[in-house]
């Protein structure tokens, strides 16, 4: 697997060019949240905030490479549809039922950190780990498992359901260390079904382009 | 001096007691069915071997020596309260002491079939009142009294008539001057004071603060620790290894070859010492080996199933019991059916994994672990190294479980070979993988059964089974059938069901099998009282109604009417499914009824599990309560969690991630009844388990319709 | 060499900063409470408490310890007088007792946060801890009863 490096930068040259077309557009309706122009237009260290510009076509396309991502193993088994994580490649409950808790970083003696050390721990089976291990909150479920391309389109731009997250936020989850850490997953578990890079590149075209839901229920 | 004498004073001596002490012990006279108790005068005059050493110092503190290992079952607890009742002593002025392992002095150790107690209690009792009544003896001659006007309560012995009294401490010295009593007259139940109470047991604190010193936690001086590279074909051989890099890593010390014992075959791995566990285990990593894998190449889990589906079909096997014709009967039965039930191979995994230290020195073998069965391990050790008994001394510690696994030499063996080869105390660890991967596990067996049922009766019964016989293991001839397969049947069934025959159709594999909790009850008793439940819906009965007409014995009657009584057998509500099943091993006979319903998900939810033991005459009511629970958990696993199966000759569980155990939220409400009764002790630790699976299958179908032949299944998905 | 408090105890490890916690604790410093069951984080023998966490020794390393609190079975109370162990006494519940280290410190840490569980609450907090004997059920009762105590101010019965 490439590193992290390597990715940030292609993606930054494809970003780049993409910047170039665009206006910046404030988009109501499907695209519920606000981008503030006066913010630095910065993701992460290097990457200009792209510029908005819509293409119901381009953003379905790209939404339907970005929902094979999160619905697998590695991006839902933390998006549970129920307050318990999945594991394993065939997304089964996982083993010791930890629960999520509040901040979902789980509950009493079952908190992830306990088993989910800062990075992987060798062998098969073992832990994966982040310093930062968790399911999302309990306030804000962000369910993957189960959820249509349209519902998961339209949830995940949803400040109701997202976190609050803004255009610009949602951008810079993308180099969020614990999505990141799907492509390191640790040993024997199948990685998700396209490279970082190109994930990244989805992501982003699908919100620049209008973050339109797929069509259907 | 005689040889015993000096083997009593080695004895005691290794077990720090010296000085004067009173010490009685039994021993058993050839061909004598009952042990005789005898005082030091006998093992001084004679070479007799005592065994279960009672000993009392002269601050009348008593230590007993147990001769059976403590893994969970309570022996810990139980032998001294046996032992305190006749002795009249305070159970918390006991001291209790694993016994070393030695078949000679302290006759069979073998901690299984459920036999601590009901193998020992008799003898027990009477060791107990034996010394009561020579400290009572040397109490009445020091006060010149009559033995008859004094009696013994609490450690002391009193002159009933003056109210004087002595401490046993002080009665020791004369007392161990006296000889055994001939005979002793033995409480009966209602006096009491200790057994048949729920005591609490005394090695329940040791547990709470990491105190218990379990094999894994037994330390020597300068002992280094070992792991094993085995070969993952199960007994394959080596063909070569590279320990380059593995020397290399810090902390290793030796990396070198072993053949160790598995019955009556070898098997080959490569041993790394190294001064931790961690470095023993980072430099096995590093090992490149090469394996020879002949033999074991295409064993799976859908060939052995299959095989065993065929033989059914096909052969008639080695008859175990016959009586009337049952064959013609079927043949020309209206009303009968022809089922197959399916019972996995399991693995024990106790949680304290396979672990022994030994130190291998020029004048003596010695080894600490947890080990189940310390006369074999002797046995086995004193052959492999052509060794003299007294030479090899094993020492008991905790087991951290051992559900028969751990009556087992292999791992002793390979703790010895390794002493041997680096002359330093060794501790040999195993890994969990190495313990689930390595066997030997509990046979899955397939059985048939055939039953016929004519104007509401069954008339007609034949059971074949086909799966792996442990006893071939062991070198048991293989013209000769496992009788081992009507286990967990409840005898009276023979008597009521006439025309009925059993057959052990002989089916080999080469994965070596072993004794797992209930042994052969724990399958057979699926397919047993699976069919008993279906035959009771084919002859249009109730099964609790359909079984009182063939368990007609009043303890079996009694045993049903408490099942009937606890659960509410008749008054079921609507959603909630029941079914029950009986069986019988190891003396002991146990009821389950089992309570299903459907969650609002739609799973199905164990409800509540209440089982009724028979076990006879029995000394700690919670402990067995303990283990009924136990034993229904362990079952609950078997049945409907996790299973060891075979692909290309490598057994597919590695840990508990893919060998999936119960836990506390799988846990169903488990109400426990002892009878009452002062029949023959039976045992405790294992006749819970059988009828658990039986009981819950019928349940779903109870409540679903649908019948469960094979195990294990998911609930999930019923 | 890592600096680690153990039990209130400061110890100097000269070890591989990888070996895990558990090792440490057993073989080095020798205290022998903490168990070994499966040394993947899936039965729950091994836990210690890290500051105040109850972690799995066995895949946390020694480098994560550095400078860190931890407390073994051996630590959790001066007289095995932790509302948990009295409760696990009056309860009886060990058998074997192989895996009730672990049982119970994942319980202390249970019952901290959660003065009065409900058995649901217990499920959630123990479902971490495999015990083979099947000692659950006097699990739960176990925690109510320690719940009692705790609330009592200390043993109640």
């Amino acid at each position: 697997m490439k590193k992290q490096g390597t990715n940030k930068s292609n993606y930054g040259s494809t970003l780049r060019a993409m910047a170039v077309i665009g206006l910046l557009l404030t988009v109501i309706g499907i695209m519920a949240f606000g981008v503030n122009n006066s913010d630095t237009p910065k993701v992460g260290a290097e990457s200009p905030l792209p510029v908005v510009k819509k293409d119901s076509i381009a953003s379905v396309k790209a939404f339907k490479q970005v929902y094979t991502v999160l619905t697998s193993a590695r991006c839902m088994n933390c998006h549970p549809s129920g307050n318990i994580p999945l594991q394993g490649d065939d997304s089964h409950l996982h083993t010791m039922s930890p629960q999520r808790g509040i901040d979902g970083k789980g509950i009493y003696a079952m908190k992830c950190a306990n088993c989910h050390q800062a990075i992987n721990t060798p062998g098969l089976h073992t832990p994966p780990g982040n310093p930062n291990w968790h399911l999302p909150p309990a306030n804000m479920k962000m369910v993957f498992q189960g959820r249509t391309p349209h519902q998961l389109a339209k949830q995940l731009i949803d400040p109701k359901q997202n976190g609050n997250k803004d255009f610009k936020k949602l951008i810079a989850h993308a180099d969020d260390g614990l999505v990141l850490s799907g492509w390191n997953p640790g040993e024997g578990r199948t990685l998700p079904p396209m490279s970082y890079a190109a994930f990244k590149k989805a992501w982003i075209t699908w919100l620049s382009t209008g973050a339109y839901a797929p069509k259907g229920k | 001096m005689s040889v015993s004498n000096i083997s009593r004073r080695n004895f005691l001596r290794a077990a720090g007691l010296t000085g004067t002490a009173l010490f009685v012990g039994l021993y058993f006279p050839a061909n004598a069915e009952e042990a005789k108790v005898a005082g030091a005068d006998a093992v001084e005059a004679t070479d007799i071997e005592l065994n279960a050493w009672v000993h009392i110092d002269t601050d009348g503190k008593v230590t007993i020596f147990s001769h059976r290992a403590e893994m969970g079952q309570g022996a810990y607890q139980s032998v001294p309260q046996i032992v305190a009742e006749e002795l009249e002593v305070n159970l918390e002025d006991i001291n209790i002491r694993f016994a070393q392992g030695d078949r000679q002095k302290y006759g069979n150790q073998v901690t299984g079939g459920s036999s601590t107690i009901r193998g020992s209690y008799k003898n027990l009792l009477k060791l107990g009142a034996s010394a009561r009544e020579m400290l009572i003896a040397a109490a009445a001659a020091k006060w010149t009294v009559p033995a008859s006007e004094c009696y013994a309560e609490a450690g002391h012995v009193i002159h009933r008539p003056s109210a004087k009294k002595f401490h046993y401490g002080e009665l020791v010295e004369a007392a161990s001057k006296l000889s055994a009593p001939k005979d002793v007259v033995l409480k009966k139940r209602p006096e009491y004071k200790l057994i048949g109470k729920p005591l609490k047991r005394q090695d329940t604190p040791l547990k709470t603060n990491g105190s218990a010193v379990f094999g894994l936690d037994f330390k020597l001086p300068g002992m280094l620790y070992a792991v094993v590279e085995r070969n993952p074909r199960l007994r394959g051989k080596l063909k070569s290894f590279d320990a380059t890099a593995a020397l290399k890593v810090p902390g290793v010390k030796k990396v070198f070859k072993i053949q160790t014992g598995v019955f009556q075959t070898f098997r080959d791995g490569v041993a790394v010492v190294a001064d931790s566990t961690w470095s023993a285990m980072q430099g096995r990593k590093a090992l490149i080996i090469e394996w020879d894998d002949s033999g074991f190449e295409h064993i799976s889990t859908d060939e052995i199933y299959h095989r065993q589906s065929e033989l059914l079909k096909t052969e008639e096997g080695l008859s175990v019991r016959k009586q009337g014709d049952p064959d013609t009967l079927l043949n020309s039965a209206a009303q009968k059916l022809d089922v197959i039930y399916e019972t996995p191979y399991q693995s024990h995994s106790a949680m304290e994994p396979l672990n022994c230290i030994a130190y291998y020195q020029p004048d003596k073998l010695e080894i600490w672990g947890p080990i189940q069965a310390p006369e074999w391990v002797q046995d086995f050790i004193c052959t492999q190294f052509k060794l003299p008994r007294e030479k090899v001394v094993i020492n008991m510690t905790f087991l951290g479980g051992g559900f028969g696994r751990k009556a087992f030499m292999d791992y002793p063996h390979e703790a010895c070979l390794i002493s041997k080869e680096t002359g330093t105390p060794v501790q040999v660890v195993w890994t969990r993988e190495d313990d689930m991967t390595q066997g030997p596990y509990r046979a899955g067996i397939s059985y048939r059964c055939q039953g016929a049922i004519k104007d509401g009766q069954f008339i007609a019964f034949k059971l074949k089974a086909a799966g792996q016989n442990i006893y071939h293991w062991m070198g048991a001839p293989k013209t000769q059938p496992n009788r081992s397969i009507s286990e967990g049947f409840l005898a009276p069934y023979y008597k009521s069901i006439k025309d009925l025959s059993i057959a052990d159709i002989p089916f080999e594999t080469p994965i070596p099998n072993v004794w797992w909790r209930s042994v052969y009850a724990s399958t057979n008793g699926f397919a047993y009282e699976s069919f008993m439940n279906e035959m009771a819906h084919l002859a249009g009965k109730d099964p609790l109604d359909f079984r009182r007409e063939y368990l007609k014995e009043e303890r079996e009657q009694k045993l049903m009417d408490k099942m009937e009584e606890l659960s509410g057998w008749k008054n079921r509500k609507k959603g909630e499914g029941f079914g029950l099943a009986i069986t019988e091993c190891f003396s002991t006979t146990v009821g389950q009824v089992v309570k299903v319903s459907r969650k609002s998900d739609g799973k199905i939810s164990i409800d509540k599990v209440w089982a009724v033991m028979d076990c006879g005459w029995y000394v700690n009511p919670d402990i067995i309560h303990a283990q009924v629970e136990g034993s229904i958990l362990m079952a609950l696993g078997a049945a409907t969690k996790h299973e060891i199966t075979f692909k290309d000759g490598l057994v597919e569980q590695r840990n508990f991630y893919n060998y999936i155990m119960p836990r506390i939220n799988d846990m169903p409400e488990v109400a426990v009844h002892v009878m009452d009764n002062d029949e023959n002790a039976g045992g405790v630790g294992e006749p819970g388990l059988p009828p658990f699976a039986p009981a819950l299958t019928e349940a779903i179908f109870d409540l679903t319709g649908k019948r469960i032949r094979k195990l294990p299944f998911k609930l999930d998905e019923v | 060499m890592t600096n680690i408090t153990v039990n209130g105890k400061q110890h100097q490890i000269d070890a591989d900063p990888n070996m895990p916690l558990l090792w440490v604790i057993r073989d080095i410093i020798g205290l022998t409470g903490t168990k070994y069951g499966c040394g993947v984080a899936q039965c729950g023998a091994c836990v210690v408490h890290l500051n105040g966490e109850a972690v799995r020794s066995c895949v946390t390393k020694l480098s994560r310890v550095q400078a860190q609190q931890v407390v073994t079975i051996e630590g959790l109370s001066a007289n095995n007088d932790h509302p948990v162990q009295l409760a696990w006494n009056e309860e009886q519940v060990p058998q074997c007792g192989y895996c009730h280290s672990g049982q119970i410190m994942s319980a202390a840490v249970l019952l901290r946060e959660n003065p009065n569980p409900n058995d649901a609450d217990i499920d959630a907090g123990m479902a971490g801890n495999i015990c083979r004997c099947g000692t659950y059920q006097r699990i739960r009762k176990a925690i109510h009863s320690a719940a009692e105590m705790q609330r009592k101010g200390g043993a109640s019965k």
